[in-house]
C-alpha cells in the first residue's frame, strides 16, 4: 500500500507512455483480463506469447512504484477534506423586517424552483399554444360571437365568453399566456440559482470514497481481484478520464462539461426571453406598398410596438424605389421578386443603393427592409400612337388566393349615353396582359416587353410597360443581438448537454480493487465502456498461482 | 424523364427490399432466428439505404435544389434519417433495441410516401421565393432528423408503457401489427433477461454488470439517450428556422401554427427531460410524456401541412403573409 500522504496525479499523456510499455489489445484469453506475471513471461500461453509489460505485484510495501504528479492539483486541499462542508454564514441580526424579507425571498425561491411547478407551467404553456392554433387568431369580436354562440356552445360549454374574456382571440399576446411565460422565466432563474449553481460546487469537488461499501452502492460496480489501482488509473486515462488518486483510493471523471451545460441552457433560455421582451417592447414595424418610381420616408410608416420604442435618427431617411421586377421560371411561375432601392438622407444625398429580394433584406442603421409582397400599380398603354396613358390597375377579389388585377380603357363612343364601353385588361402578374374587347370577348394576350400592337374594335393598342408596386416590410428590432446571442448559446449548450458526466471511484482493498461508478446520462454505454476497460486491467499473479494456472491449462 | 424513371425504380427497389427485410425480422421473431437471414436483413437495410440515397441525389440533380420542398420528399428524407439512426449504434458496435423500432418505422414512412399520397405530390416542385435560401437545407434537414430521432425515442418509451401494462394492452396488439411485433419481442426478451438476472442474484456475484439492467431500464435508458439527441437536433432546427424567418418573413418568431407546434413539441420533450431528473417520475411518467410527444410530433409534422394553414404550407404559399 502506498502511504496515504502520497498524492498521485497522473499526467494523462506522459504517464500513459511511461507505465504502459506495450499498449496491446487484451489477449483473447479465457478470462477477459490481461494477465501479467511478475517474473517470467509465460511461454506460448493464451494469445501472442510475446513479452508483456511487467508490473510488480503489490506484495511488499517498499516495492511499489510511485508516479509523481507534474503539477500540484489545484483542488487537492479542498478534496482532502471530503466531509468539510461549506460553512453557512451566520445570519446577521439586522432586524426583524429584513429577516422576514429574506425568509420570504427564500420561500419564494424554493416555491419557484419546485420541479412539479415548472413542469405544470410548461404543460400549461404547451396547452395554451395548442389552443392558440386551434382558435382562429386576431379576428373581430363578431367572428367569435358567430362561431361560438351562446345558445349552441361548442362541446357543450365553450361560448364566446370563454374566448374573449381571457383574451384567447389573441393568445400569444394575452395576459394569461404572457404571465405564464414570465412565471416560467422566474422558475428558470430560481432553479438555476437554488439547484443548479450549488451543483457546480459539488461536481467540482474531487470526492474520494474510502469505504468499499459506498463504492459498491453505485449504479455500476465491480471488483477486480489481483489488480492494482495504478493500472486502472492508467487505463482510465487512456480512455480520456481525468484521474486522481490519494492513497488507496482513486477518483476519475469524464465529461464534466455535460454536467455544467444544463445551467448554460437555462441561462441561454433566459437570454432569449429577455431579448424577446426587448423585441416586444422596443421595436418599430411598418409595411408599405410603393409603386415603382415613387418614394416614402421611413418614419412615416413606422409604428412603435411598445413603450420602449425610441425612434432613431435614420427614420428621416427617404427610400426611393428605382425599380421593381420579377423573375420567372420557364413554366411561368414567379421565381423571385426584386426591388432596387435607393436611400437618401435629409440633404438628398444617396447613402445606399441595393437590390433586395425575398430572403435578402436590406439593413441600414438598425432598420431592416424586407421584400414581402407585390402589386400591380399601373399599365402604360398607347392608343393609336397617342399617349402613353397610365391606367391604374385595381386588384380584383375573386375566389382563390391568386392575385388578379384589372383595368379599363374607355373608348370614345359618340352615342354612348347609358353605358361606357371600352377595352378590359386583366393580368395575374407583370408578365402578360389579357385583353378583352368592348363586348367582353377575348382578343389576345400581350407581353409588355414585346412591343407588339393589338387591334381591338378598330383601335391599335400597344402595351408599353407594366408598372409594379413593391410591398415592403420595415422594422427595427433592438432585441435581435440579445436573441441571437441566446440562440447561439442555446445551440452550443444543448449540444454539450448531450455529453454525459461519468464518475468513477475505486479502492485498493488488499489485492482486490473495488470499482464503482455512475454516469448521469449514457448509463448503458458507460457500463459497456467500463466492462471493456476493466478487461484491459492486467491481472497480477504470483509464481505459485501461475504454476497452478499452467497446470489447469495443461489439463 | 431519365431522372423520373430512375427515381421510380429506386423507390420501388427500396420499398420492396425493406418489405423483405421486415418479413425476415418478423420471421426471426415469431418462428426462430436464422443466422444467414439475419445477415441478409442487414444487407437489405444497406440496399435500401443506397436506393433512398440514390433517390434523393437524383432528385437534387434533377430539380437543382435540396430535395426537401414538399411533403413527399420530406417523408423520403424522414425514412432516410430513420435509416441513419439505425446505423449509428451499428457503427459504435453496441447492441440495442433501436433497430426493432427503426426498421418498421422506415417501412411505414416509405410505404406511406410511395402509396399513401396523391401521385401529383411525387413531382418535384419549383421553389417558391421564400424557400430560396441556404437555410432550407439546414433548417429542414435538422427538423426532419430530429423528428426521426424523437419518433424513435418516443416509440421506445411507448414500448416501456406497453411492457408495464401489457395485460391491459392485449386488445391493442390485435389491431396493430407493429405493436404486436413489439409486444411479442419484448415479452420474449423480458423473459430472457429476467432469467439472467435471476441467475445473477442467486449465485454469481461477479456476473457482468451488463445484465444488471432490466429490460425496461435498458429501454428507458435508450429512449432517454435517443430523445436527448433528438431534442438537441430539434433545438438547432428550430433556432435555424428562427434565424431564417428573421431573414425571410421579417421576424424571428411569428407564432405561425407550424412554429407553434414545433415549440409545443420542444416543450413536451423538455418536460420529458426534466421529469427524468426526479427519481419518482422516472419510468412510467416520463414514458407517458414521451408517448404524448409521439402524437405531438405527428401533429406538428403532418397535421399542420395537411390543414394547409400558416406560413409553412408550401404548396399554397404565394408570398402573401397575413
Amino acid at each position: 500500500m502506498p502511504s496515504p500522504t502520497c498524492y498521485l496525479l497522473l499526467n494523462p499523456s506522459r504517464a500513459h507512455r511511461r507505465l504502459l510499455p506495450s499498449p496491446r489489445p487484451p489477449a483473447a484469453a479465457r478470462c477477459g483480463r490481461l494477465r501479467v506475471s511478475c517474473d517470467v513471461p509465460r511461454q506460448g500461453g493464451d494469445g501472442g506469447g510475446a513479452k508483456r509489460g511487467v508490473i510488480p505485484s503489490g506484495d511488499g510495501k517498499g516495492k511499489k512504484r510511485v508516479v509523481f504528479f507534474d503539477a500540484a492539483p489545484p483542488l487537492a486541499q479542498q478534496s482532502g477534506g471530503e466531509e468539510g462542508k461549506v460553512k453557512k454564514a451566520e445570519p446577521k441580526q439586522d432586524g426583524a423586517a429584513l429577516r422576514l424579507l429574506r425568509r420570504a425571498t427564500k420561500r419564494t425561491l424554493s416555491v419557484l424552483s419546485n420541479l412539479p411547478l415548472a413542469i405544470t407551467e410548461m404543460f400549461a404553456i404547451a396547452g395554451l399554444m395548442a389552443l392558440g392554433t386551434v382558435i382562429d387568431q386576431g379576428e373581430a369580436p363578431s367572428y367569435y360571437l358567430e362561431k361560438f354562440p351562446e345558445d349552441n356552445p361548442v362541446l357543450g360549454f365553450i361560448t364566446w365568453r370563454w374566448i374573449l374574456t381571457p383574451g384567447f382571440d389573441h393568445m400569444f399576446s394575452s395576459p394569461v399566456f404572457l404571465g405564464l411565460l414570465a412565471l416560467l422565466a422566474a422558475s428558470l432563474m430560481a432553479c438555476t440559482y437554488t439547484t443548479q449553481l450549488p451543483m457546480v460546487k459539488v461536481a467540482k469537488r474531487w470526492s474520494f470514497m474510502s469505504s468499499g461499501g459506498s463504492i459498491r452502492k453505485q449504479d455500476f460496480s465491480d471488483s477486480l481481484p489481483r489488480a492494482s489501482i495504478q493500472d486502472l488509473g492508467v487505463i482510465l486515462m487512456g480512455a480520456g478520464y481525468e484521474v486522481f488518486t490519494k492513497g488507496p483510493s482513486l477518483y476519475a471523471f469524464k465529461g464534466l462539461a455535460g454536467r455544467y451545460a444544463p445551467i448554460g441552457v437555462h441561462l441561454a433560455m433566459i437570454l432569449v426571453m429577455a431579448g424577446a421582451t426587448l423585441t416586444a417592447t422596443g421595436s418599430f414595424k411598418g409595411s408599405v406598398d410603393v409603386p415603382q418610381g415613387l418614394n416614402f420616408v421611413i418614419g412615416d410608416i413606422m409604428k412603435p410596438k411598445g413603450f420602449l420604442s425610441v425612434a432613431p435618427d435614420v427614420f428621416n431617411t427617404e427610400v426611393h424605389v428605382n425599380r421593381f421586377y420579377m423573375e420567372y421560371y420557364d413554366s411561368g411561375e414567379v421565381s423571385q421578386f426584386y426591388s432596387d432601392l435607393s436611400l437618401f438622407d435629409l440633404d438628398g444625398k444617396e447613402v445606399m443603393r441595393r437590390t433586395i429580394k425575398v430572403n435578402d433584406p436590406l439593413r441600414y442603421g438598425g432598420i431592416t427592409i424586407y421584400q414581402t409582397d407585390w402589386g400591380f400599380s399601373a399599365l402604360q398603354v398607347k392608343k393609336n400612337g397617342e399617349g402613353p396613358f397610365n391606367l391604374a390597375m385595381a386588384p380584383l377579389k375573386l375566389n382563390g388566393d391568386k392575385k388578379l388585377y384589372g383595368t379599363f380603357l374607355p373608348l370614345e363612343d359618340s352615342d354612348s349615353s347609358s353605358s361606357v364601353k371600352g377595352i378590359s385588361m386583366l393580368a395575374r402578374d407583370l408578365q402578360s396582359i389579357v385583353l378583352y374587347d368592348q363586348d367582353g370577348k377575348f382578343v389576345g394576350v400581350r407581353r409588355p416587353s414585346s412591343k407588339l400592337p393589338i387591334e381591338i374594335n378598330g383601335n391599335e393598342i400597344l402595351i408599353e410597360d407594366a408598372i409594379g408596386s413593391t410591398g415592403l416590410d420595415l422594422k427595427t428590432d433592438p432585441g435581435i443581438p440579445v436573441v441571437y446571442a441566446g440562440f447561439g448559446a442555446l445551440m452550443l449548450t444543448t449540444c454539450i448537454s448531450y455529453l454525459s458526466h461519468a464518475q468513477l471511484w475505486a479502492l485498493q482493498d488488499g489485492t482486490t480493487v473495488v470499482i464503482g461508478g455512475k454516469s448521469n446520462r449514457a448509463k448503458i454505454e458507460f457500463s459497456d465502456e467500463m466492462n471493456r476497460l476493466l478487461n484491459k486491467v492486467p491481472e497480477l499473479i504470483s509464481v505459485n498461482e501461475k504454476t497452478v494456472d499452467n497446470k489447469s491449462s495443461a489439463t | 424523364m431519365l431522372f423520373a424513371t430512375l427515381e421510380h425504380i429506386l423507390t420501388h427497389i427500396s420499398f420492396s427490399t425493406i418489405s423483405i427485410v421486415i418479413t425476415i425480422h418478423l420471421r426471426a421473431l415469431l418462428v426462430r432466428e436464422l443466422g444467414g437471414l439475419r445477415d441478409s436483413s442487414e444487407k437489405g437495410m444497406i440496399a435500401t439505404f443506397f436506393s433512398i440515397t440514390g433517390f434523393l441525389v437524383s432528385r437534387w440533380l434533377s430539380s437543382g435544389h435540396f430535395p426537401l420542398s414538399n411533403l413527399y420528399e420530406s417523408l423520403i428524407f424522414l425514412s432516410w434519417a430513420l435509416y441513419i439512426l439505425h446505423t449509428i449504434p451499428k457503427v459504435q458496435n453496441s447492441k440495442n433495441d433501436l433497430s426493432t423500432i427503426t426498421t418498421p418505422s422506415t417501412i411505414l414512412t416509405q410505404g406511406f410516401a410511395t402509396s399513401g399520397l396523391l401521385t401529383e405530390m411525387h413531382q418535384s416542385t419549383i421553389l417558391v421565393p421564400a424557400l430560396q435560401s441556404q437555410w432550407l437545407m439546414m433548417h429542414v434537414s435538422m427538423m426532419l432528423l430530429s423528428y426521426a430521432t424523437l419518433l424513435c425515442g418516443s416509440l421506445l418509451s411507448a414500448a416501456i408503457l406497453i411492457i408495464r401494462f401489457r395485460n391491459n394492452f392485449n386488445f391493442f396488439s390485435k389491431k396493430n401489427k407493429n405493436v404486436l411485433k413489439k409486444t411479442f419481442l419484448f415479452s420474449k426478451m423480458e423473459y430472457f433477461y429476467a432469467k439472467r438476472s435471476y441467475f445473477k442474484s442467486a449465485s454469481v456475484p461477479s456476473f457482468p454488470n451488463y445484465y444488471k439492467y432490466q429490460l425496461t431500464e435498458r429501454l428507458d435508458s435508450w429512449s432517454y439517450r435517443v430523445i436527448s439527441l433528438g431534442f438537441t437536433l430539434l433545438t438547432i432546427g428550430i433556432l435555424c428556422g428562427a434565424v431564417w424567418a428573421n431573414e425571410a418573413w421579417g421576424s424571428y418568431w411569428n407564432w405561425d401554427p407550424k412554429e407553434t407546434w414545433a415549440f409545443i413539441t420542444w416543450t413536451i420533450f423538455a418536460i420529458y427531460l426534466h421529469s427524468r431528473t426526479n427519481q419518482n417520475w422516472k419510468g412510467t411518467n416520463s414514458a407517458l410524456v414521451a408517448s404524448i410527444g409521439f402524437l405531438i410530433i405527428w401533429i406538428c409534422y403532418f397535421g399542420i401541412n395537411l390543414l394547409g394553414i400558416g406560413l409553412h404550407s408550401y404548396g399554397s404559399f404565394t408570398l402573401t403573409p397575413n
